[in-house]
């Protein structure tokens, strides 16, 4: 028993140990304590769209951006006419400079997913927020209740 | 129940847990950052220790899932897959009862790896059983072995 316990403890300091010394690497360092993540919050970090009036925007205003956090196969079976596709586990090789500061000068981002049952595109709407942009649109019921409504389709689902 | 002392056993459990948890750990070692949003919306800690379980967890995946796989120091290491396993289940088990199925991190740091929180559940319960059999029921010690002087005497 005593063995147990001093192994388990070896293995708990040198969790410790590796967990501490990669922490310190540049590149990859995590804040110690206390920031967490917000939730992120409706008419704060983003606000919500129907998709009637997601459509009337885009056809009404210039510069809207479609951003669609869905999986390649799913955005090449079909997406809003014009998005953008955008993955947001790689959020740092994709959000290039430039790319930001075209977000940030377009007339409205509006970030939709599958449908209603992640919270990725909120969470990416709140990092989108973070890095300068006007609060982004999240599109209620994502892509399914953007077709739901019978709106314009490009790529392969019609 | 001598079969659960057989070392043979304990060595294949091992293996399997083990290569389980380092493969686990992989993409969790490589950026944590990802972890940090998959195990807040699991919505069972505070924010502050978050980032903590963020730049821990995985290293006491790859550290036990060594030990698992080599036999050293495995019963410890049975002990520490225990205890995560545990922590597993109870988180997802909240969100099912909730009726949230979240992304679990388990494999990915996808925040869109969105599973049935039950069915995880039930994944990781071979699991926990397979820790607990190398915890609780230590090899049996091979025979032959020369018993110490001090024990004839």
């Amino acid at each position: 028993m005593r063995g147990l316990v001093r192994d388990t403890l070896l293995l708990v300091i040198a969790t410790l140990v590796l967990g501490t010394a990669a922490n310190l690497l540049p590149g990859r360092h995590l804040a110690w304590w206390g920031k967490g993540y917000e939730p992120p919050r409706a008419e704060v970090d983003f606000n919500f769209l129907d998709p009637g009036s997601a459509d009337a925007m885009r056809t009404s205003l210039p510069g809207v951006v479609f951003l669609d956090t869905r999986s390649t196969t799913e955005f090449a079976a079909g997406h809003v006419p014009g998005a953008e596709e955008i993955a947001y586990t790689d959020l740092q090789a994709q959000l290039t400079p430039e790319r930001l500061g075209r977000l940030r000068s377009a007339g409205a981002v509006i970030v939709y997913g599958a449908s209603d049952e992640t919270d990725v595109e909120q969470l990416l709407a709140q990092e989108l927020r973070r890095r300068g942009l006007a609060p982004p649109y999240v599109l209620i019921g994502g892509f399914l209740g953007w077709q739901g409504s019978g709106l314009p389709v490009d790529g392969g689902a019609r | 129940m001598s079969w659960l002392r057989n070392p043979w056993l304990h060595r294949a459990l091992g293996l399997v847990l083990g290569g389980i948890f380092l493969y686990a750990a992989h993409a969790k070692i490589l950026d944590p950052r990802p972890l940090v949003t998959i195990i807040w919306n699991y919505r069972v800690l505070p924010a502050g220790p978050i980032n903590l379980m963020a730049i821990y967890m995985p290293w006491m995946e790859l550290l036990a899932g060594i030990a698992l796989v080599t036999g050293f120091k495995r019963r410890a290491a049975a002990l520490c897959s225990t205890g995560l396993l545990i922590a597993f289940m109870v988180a997802l088990g909240i969100n099912a009862l909730r009726g949230v199925n979240v992304a679990c991190g388990c494999f990915s740091t996808s925040a869109e790896d969105v599973s049935n929180a039950w069915v995880l559940v039930l994944r990781d319960l071979p699991m926990l059983l397979a820790a607990l059999v190398m915890l609780v029921f230590p090899p049996a010690r091979r025979s032959g072995v020369p018993t110490p002087p001090a024990a004839q005497a």
